[in-house]
């Protein structure tokens, strides 16, 4: 049996929790918090504390799904960032680019937080961008 | 077991601030006397000793 | 070092099957199971200042296989916590190895490891309103009266968050159902938590389970002083039953049923 430990930050909000995942045999079986993190210094709020159960549950989403004919159906990438810019540029044209809003998220990096704002003001028209972190 | 858990409890209440809520008396289905007896009695305590002081500060704090 | 020599000795000679310690990783101290397959990871082993529940972590191993021999740094806490575990059926003892290592300074040993080896700092607002980390609970009832004593408790418990992390951290804690999370004593989703309720209800449940290690006041985002109000729930353990959970293997209190202790209920005071 195989038994380590990972230092991760968690993944829910824009604060930056150090915490540690007991990973039994490849499996995420427990989430502790990382007690030498200058952050949160050893403690964790209860969505820290239950980090593993999303990362290990069934209804978790592992691949782009595209909706056909009212059903989610599984696609390649290619087929679903090509619906999503097809759809896109539709709605654009019919209800102009301020019906389309964008919201971004505090655990992508800085540069991939600049393109999304470069892409929805530049690419779709708009400067409904806003990011979860100005709660 | 209950009685052991009692005695543990009343420990903790008044650790707590809160002795004398609590209290357990061993009563058969034969003895109402005794039944009535201890029921005023307790009923006589707590009624001297006020209201559950937690009620005053939920009351504060749901006023604010 | 003789630590990592015992460890290497414990796995090459199959006593153990994975070595519970600590290891530096990325600049921090975290645990790590040593494998006979990577033995020499073993010179990395550490005593770390950070201590995190291991026997929790080999509870969480003997559940997948109760077969496996577990090796485990262990400190004095780690032993009580070890023999709690070994009395609740949730380990076995025939399957685990303990490497002493020196924890709490004591006349005998001078030298410690601990994280408590300097008592918690207490600012002066809780100490004036709120429960110093290192009052002795008989001092705290002697030197408050009761609605005091009340007051100065609510005000500690009305800043729980409700993090779970108390119970989560705690080696002991290892009910598959907690009654933390029973919708009846404890309504999910509520916030600020039910005080006292909530933490009269984990007290109670501590009752010959703690053994003082204080994972759980290091675990509080609240800094909520557990440590010192689970001491006197072991205080009020010991004067009652005489029992000191964790010091040898021996059955709780409040496990047997029957005529263990000769308790008669205390006479009403009017």
């Amino acid at each position: 049996m195989d038994c380590e430990f990972v230092p991760s930050v968690c993944s829910y909000c824009g604060t930056g929790c150090g915490v540690l995942f007991e990973v039994i045999d490849g499996r995420i079986n427990r989430t502790l918090p990382l007690k030498s993190h200058p952050v949160n210094q050893g403690k964790l709020c209860i969505k820290g504390w239950n980090l593993h159960e999303y990362i290990n549950s069934y209804m978790r989403l592992k691949g782009p799904l595209v909706r056909e004919n009212g059903r989610l159906e599984k696609a390649t990438w290619d087929e679903a960032v090509n619906q999503a810019a097809r759809r896109f540029t539709r709605i654009k044209e019919e209800h102009g680019p301020d019906s389309i809003g964008v919201l971004v998220s505090a655990k992508i990096t800085n540069e991939e937080n600049y393109l999304a704002q470069k892409f929805t003001r530049a690419v779709i028209g708009t400067n409904n961008v806003d990011h979860c972190a100005r709660l | 077991m209950t009685v052991k858990r009692i005695a543990f409890v009343q420990e903790l209440l008044k650790f707590m601030g809160l002795e004398g809520r609590l209290h357990l008396e061993w009563i058969s289905s034969a003895e109402a006397q005794k039944y009535v007896d201890v029921v005023t009695k307790f009923t006589e305590k707590i009624r001297n000793m006020g209201p559950n002081p937690l009620r005053a500060i939920n009351e504060m704090k749901k006023a604010g | 070092m003789d630590m990592v020599k015992a460890a290497k000795e414990l796995l090459l000679q199959d006593k153990v099957d994975i070595f519970l310690g600590y290891r530096k990783l990325d600049g921090h101290q975290i645990p790590h199971g040593f494998t006979k397959a990577h033995v020499d990871d073993l010179d990395q082993l550490e005593i770390s200042l950070n201590r995190y529940p291991l026997e929790k972590i080999a509870c969480d191993l003997a559940q997948k296989d109760p077969a496996l021999k577990i090796g485990i740094l262990a400190r004095d806490c780690s032993q009580r916590a070890l023999n709690l575990l070994y009395t609740w059926d949730q380990l076995n003892p025939e399957n685990i190895e303990t490497l002493t290592v020196n924890c709490c300074p004591s006349p005998l040993s001078t030298h410690g490891d601990c994280s408590y080896l300097t008592p918690k700092p207490t600012g002066d607002y809780k100490k004036a309103h709120g429960v110093d980390y290192n009052d002795s609970p008989k001092d705290f009832l002697a030197n408050h009266d009761s609605g005091e004593r009340l007051s100065r408790w609510m005000y500690e418990f009305q800043k729980c968050i409700k993090c779970y992390g108390c119970r989560n951290v705690c080696p002991v804690c290892f009910c598959k159902e907690c009654s933390l999370e029973h919708p009846n004593l404890v309504e999910p989703g509520v916030l600020p938590a039910e005080v006292p309720i909530f933490h009269l209800i984990r007290a109670t449940h501590m009752a010959g389970r703690c053994i003082d290690c204080g994972l759980c006041e290091d675990a509080c985002p609240a800094h909520i002083p557990l440590r010192m109000l689970y001491r006197e729930v072991n205080d009020a353990v010991s004067d009652i039953f005489g029992y000191v959970p964790g010091d040898h293997i021996e059955k709780s209190p409040f496990s047997i049923i029957g005529k263990t202790v000769e308790l008669t209920p205390a006479p009403m005071d009017v």
